[in-house]
């Protein structure tokens, strides 16, 4: 009989619970827009100061901001699951670079062209504003930027007299010498796991060799220049022995932890591993550099462009609020706290130029321009499905189950399928 | 001896865990040390700031005691039905029931979730509650009802004879001798509730309703992955879990071996 | 269960506006499909590796602690242990234990083993950890049905003068046999929806070599947006489980006697 008792007790705490959350805001007057977003580095305390400026500038808004897992998997997950449901619990949202063509073409974003004229848009990096635009309309403003990069050992690079690689067979002709003089430090470590970061690091390659995987609206991913360049990346590993076997399974904290350690002379990373080897306690303090990324002829670096973006639900019922605040988050200020504060580095030109910016992260000028080469992965609503084609054919190329030429001709083929496919 | 080696085996990647959330970041991933050269509980302070913690920790534990007591109420309700009362097309209702379980619960996510928005029950416990229920229900039946099978009839039917409604009989006479089964299905009822990923990120968009394990797929950032932070909070998040079947698993002992030999 | 079904049978692609019904070609496309193959011969790899050194061990596991001696409550509760930890920790940490770089299997072992990243061990790696993982659940069921064999039967027994492994196979196993069945038949059934412990292991690769049905599906669903093929990839994994439970409940009905 104690069972009967406690159980309607139970299950009646559980529904107050539960509904204590529901009615509490709703009873606001003025508008309430909900702002989702992946985790924000550092302090929830420094975003929130953020949106609470903006309630001060905006009466009559209020903002609550939800946060999802920064995983990239688990937020497209999340949003492709409500905005095909129409959801309109959320109104702003966060947006990887990858996913604006898409969003777009289901007609899930709202058009921001008109917060983004043109004279704004030339403060913009040329990267991020070609991702978010789709034939010819922008669907989002870019909100922080990331790109890949080059790090290295400058101690260890000073010590032989080199100065860092431009070109691949350089890198790798460098790491050789070292690594053969030096002990337990492996030559050049980047992120190889069957993943996007994959596809990220394989474009570095194509891209750099005149290589491409979409040309004027057609599959060119099968060119003899990307078979070349993606031997060269299976080479690294199994030829030229400048790249151990776990790079095939590592992504980019596990490359981090052994650059970090002291254990690799080059990394392909993204920039937030600089401030982390910068940390009290870092073996590898005052001794990283950071370079542009080698290509295969001197200035054809092609950084493969990262970083979020900020959209508008279209099935949100607060169309105005929605764009006052994608306005207010993308605006010079607001990229510049987040800057100083977190670390994400702004996708305005001009705050490059910025007297505190520097000072307080002096790796930002260097940024500058590698952030003007960078370059989007092939902005079309067909990305993901490509992606899904290229992950593991990379990867069979490179953990050597496949010959590249194979590899890349059957993704060719499959993509060309996809394209066809769709009627 | 080989108990010891079992030991060994189930908590050594544990051991690990625990020496892993007392080194201070920089040790993270240097081994040869394997031991912390200067331990520090900075990961398990991080965790106490945050406030919304403990909530999240309340959260996960009303969730997962409401399924497991609804769970076995009607589970046991069920396979006593199913055992023991003359039903009809037991089987059938049993291969249903399991049907639950043959789909791959990321092709229901997206259906469920869209009812209960529907419901208006989006980030509620409630919404936890019932789809972990409707999930843990088909195990639940099936063990207890393969437990109240194996007690034998003559037992039951002397019980009726007595005078007993089969309410009655279920309670005082079935239960207790099939506490092991019972208390087993607790434990992995409770467990699955506790540790349930996929629905809980789905349904749930504040500390109002998140569960422990949204909550560590929180921890990490764009890139980076705290490792240390991440470590204390699963210690942290076992501990409670590994006491609560420690005093649990106490009763699976007492429970039946006096009620056998009394039948 | 039955909008999965309907979806389905039609082509859904909400990115494209594409959406009408094509009856059986999904299906027919499933069965041309290699990608579906290579997914369901991992997955059937995996189940079958899985579930039955779990069986052994959980057996043992259990055997082991029906005993009396010190410490026995405690010992039960270790052993739950790895059941007990929130998959998305587990799977993280196999990661990092399985790294080839800095992770301490290797340096105990003194080798360097690149666990993750050929295409041989990840799924033997994958397979390792799910074990670890799910032992423990076989082991508590295996154990309650144990306590519920009355100890006269052994007394009788050992009076008759029979050994421990006459009393074994005569009186515990085929006294187990539905509570194995059924340990079986849920440990079946989930080692075949393997998604989380694999996913976050090594996310199918590398070169797909341990992408299980279930990421396969997940893939398609969320990553690509078919909705329609991905609710096709979806029915099958139910068929097979079907399958799989109809062959274990046949098993099970036929030993009542």
């Amino acid at each position: 009989m104690k069972w009967a008792a406690v159980l309607p007790i139970l299950v009646l705490l559980a529904m107050i619970a539960g509904c204590d959350r529901k009615d509490g805001n709703d009873r606001n007057s003025g508008t309430v827009i909900v702002f989702k977003h992946g985790k924000i580095a550092g302090d929830p305390i420094i975003l929130r100061g953020l949106l609470d400026s903006f309630e001060a500038e905006n009466p009559g808004i209020k903002l609550r901001d939800e946060t999802l897992p920064s995983s990239s998997d688990e937020q497209h997950q999340f949003y492709v699951i409500n905005l095909e449901g129409k959801s309109a619990d959320f109104d702003v949202l966060s947006l990887d670079v990858i996913w604006v063509p898409e969003f777009a073409r289901a007609g899930w974003l709202s058009d921001l062209s008109r917060l983004f004229p043109p004279d704004e848009r030339n403060d913009f990096f040329p990267g991020p504003v070609s991702a978010v635009t789709w034939e010819r309309k922008v669907f989002a403003v870019p909100w922080y930027i990331d790109a890949g990069l080059l790090y290295y050992r400058c101690d260890i690079l000073e010590k032989y007299g080199l100065s860092p690689p431009r070109t691949w067979p350089e890198l790798v002709a460098q790491a050789r010498r070292i690594t053969s003089a030096e002990k337990g430090l492996y030559g050049f470590i980047w992120q190889g796991k069957q993943y996007e970061g994959l596809v990220c690091n394989a474009l570095e390659y194509l891209r750099s060799n005149n290589g491409d995987v979409l040309r004027n609206g057609e599959v060119a991913i099968d060119s003899p220049e990307n078979v070349a360049a993606l031997s060269f990346m299976r080479d690294l590993i199994a030829r030229y022995g400048v790249s151990p076997p776990l790079v095939t399974t590592a992504s980019e904290e596990t490359t981090r932890h052994i650059f970090g350690n002291g254990r690799a002379l080059f990394m392909r990373n993204w920039p937030y591993a600089w401030n982390l080897f910068q940390d009290k306690g870092s073996m590898v303090r005052g001794k990283v550099g950071v370079a542009p990324l080698p290509a295969f002829q001197v200035g054809r670096s092609a950084p493969t462009l990262g970083g979020w973006q900020l959209g508008v639900n279209r099935y949100s019922r607060h169309q105005e609020a929605a764009f006052r605040l994608v306005r207010f988050l993308t605006a010079p200020e607001a990229q510049k706290l987040l800057c100083l504060k977190v670390g994400y580095k702004p996708t305005r030109v001009s705050l490059y130029a910025d007297r505190e910016l520097q000072k307080s992260q002096p790796f930002i000028a260097s940024l500058c321009d590698i952030f003007m080469t960078a370059r989007p992965r092939p902005v079309t609503p067909y990305y993901m499905m490509f992606t899904q084609v290229m992950q593991p054919e990379l990867s069979a190329a490179l953990a050597g189950v496949r010959p590249p030429e194979a590899a890349l001709r059957s993704a060719g083929r499959q993509m060309r399928h996809i394209l066809g496919g769709v009627r | 001896m080989a108990i010891l080696l079992l030991a060994l085996f189930c908590t050594a990647p544990l051991v690990w865990q625990l020496i892993t959330s007392l080194k201070p970041d920089p040790e993270l991933t240097r081994i040869p040390p394997l031991l912390p050269v200067q331990p520090t509980f900075s990961h398990y302070s991080a965790l106490f700031h945050d406030p919304t913690f403990l909530r999240i920790i309340m959260n996960s534990a009303i969730v997962a005691a409401s399924t497991t007591i609804l769970a076995l109420a009607a589970g046991s309700l069920c396979a006593f039905a199913l055992a023991k009362l003359r039903v009809v097309c037991s089987k059938l209702f049993l291969g249903l029931v399991l049907s639950v379980s043959m789909f791959p619960p990321i092709a229901t996510v997206s259906p469920l979730y869209l009812i209960i928005r529907y419901l208006g029950m989006r980030d509620t416990i409630l919404a936890l509650v019932i789809t972990y229920t409707t999930f843990s229900l088909p195990l639940a039946i099936w063990i207890l009802t393969s437990f109240f099978r194996e007690i034998p009839e003559e037992i039951y039917h002397a019980a009726r004879l007595d005078g007993c409604t089969p309410f009655r009989a279920f309670i005082r006479i079935m239960l207790p001798l099939a506490a092991p089964g019972v208390f087993t299905t607790s434990i992995l009822v409770f467990i699955f509730s506790w540790n349930e990923f996929l629905f809980a990120l789905t349904f749930t968009a504040t500390p109002a309703s998140r569960t422990i394990p949204v909550a560590i797929a929180l921890f990490p950032g764009l890139h980076e992955l705290p490792w240390g932070d991440m470590a204390a909070a699963s210690i942290l998040v076992t501990v409670p879990l590994l006491i609560l079947v420690f005093m649990f698993q106490k009763r699976i002992v007492a429970g039946l071996t006096a009620g056998a030999i009394k039948g | 269960m039955l909008y999965v079904l309907f979806l389905s049978m039609r082509r859904e692609l909400p990115i494209f506006g594409v959406s009408r019904f094509t009856g059986l070609d999904n299906y027919f496309f499933l069965l041309s499909d290699d990608r579906f193959w290579n997914a369901l011969g991992n997955t059937l790899y995996f189940t079958l590796l899985s579930v039955s050194v779990e069986l052994v061990l959980g057996l043992a596991i259990a055997l082991l602690l029906e005993r009396d001696f010190r410490h026995k409550g405690m010992m039960r509760a270790v052993v739950l242990l790895p059941w007990a930890i929130p998959t998305v920790v587990s799977a993280r940490m196999w990661e990092w234990i399985f790294n080839g770089d800095f992770g301490v299997l290797n340096r105990l072992l003194g080798i360097r083993i690149n666990w993750l990243g050929s295409p041989f061990w990840a799924m033997h790696a994958a397979v390792f950890a799910d074990i670890w993982k799910t032992t423990p659940f076989v082991a508590i069921i295996i154990m309650a049905g144990l306590q519920a064999i009355p100890r006269d039967l052994y007394r009788a027994a050992r009076v008759d003068g029979a050994g421990s492994l006459d009393i074994f196979m005569g009186i515990t196993l085929p006294l187990l046999r539905p509570v194995i069945l059924v340990v079986l038949l849920f440990r079946s059934l989930d080692a075949f929806r393997v998604f989380d412990a694999v996913y976050v292991l090594t996310g199918g690769g590398p070169a797909n070599t341990t992408e299980t049905l279930s990421i396969y599906a997940y893939k398609v669903l969320f990553q690509t947006l078919q909705f329609g093929y991905g609710s096709t990839l979806a029915v099958a994994v139910f068929l097979c489980t079907g399958l799989i439970s109809a062959g274990y409940i046949r098993l099970l009905m036929g030993g009542k006697r």
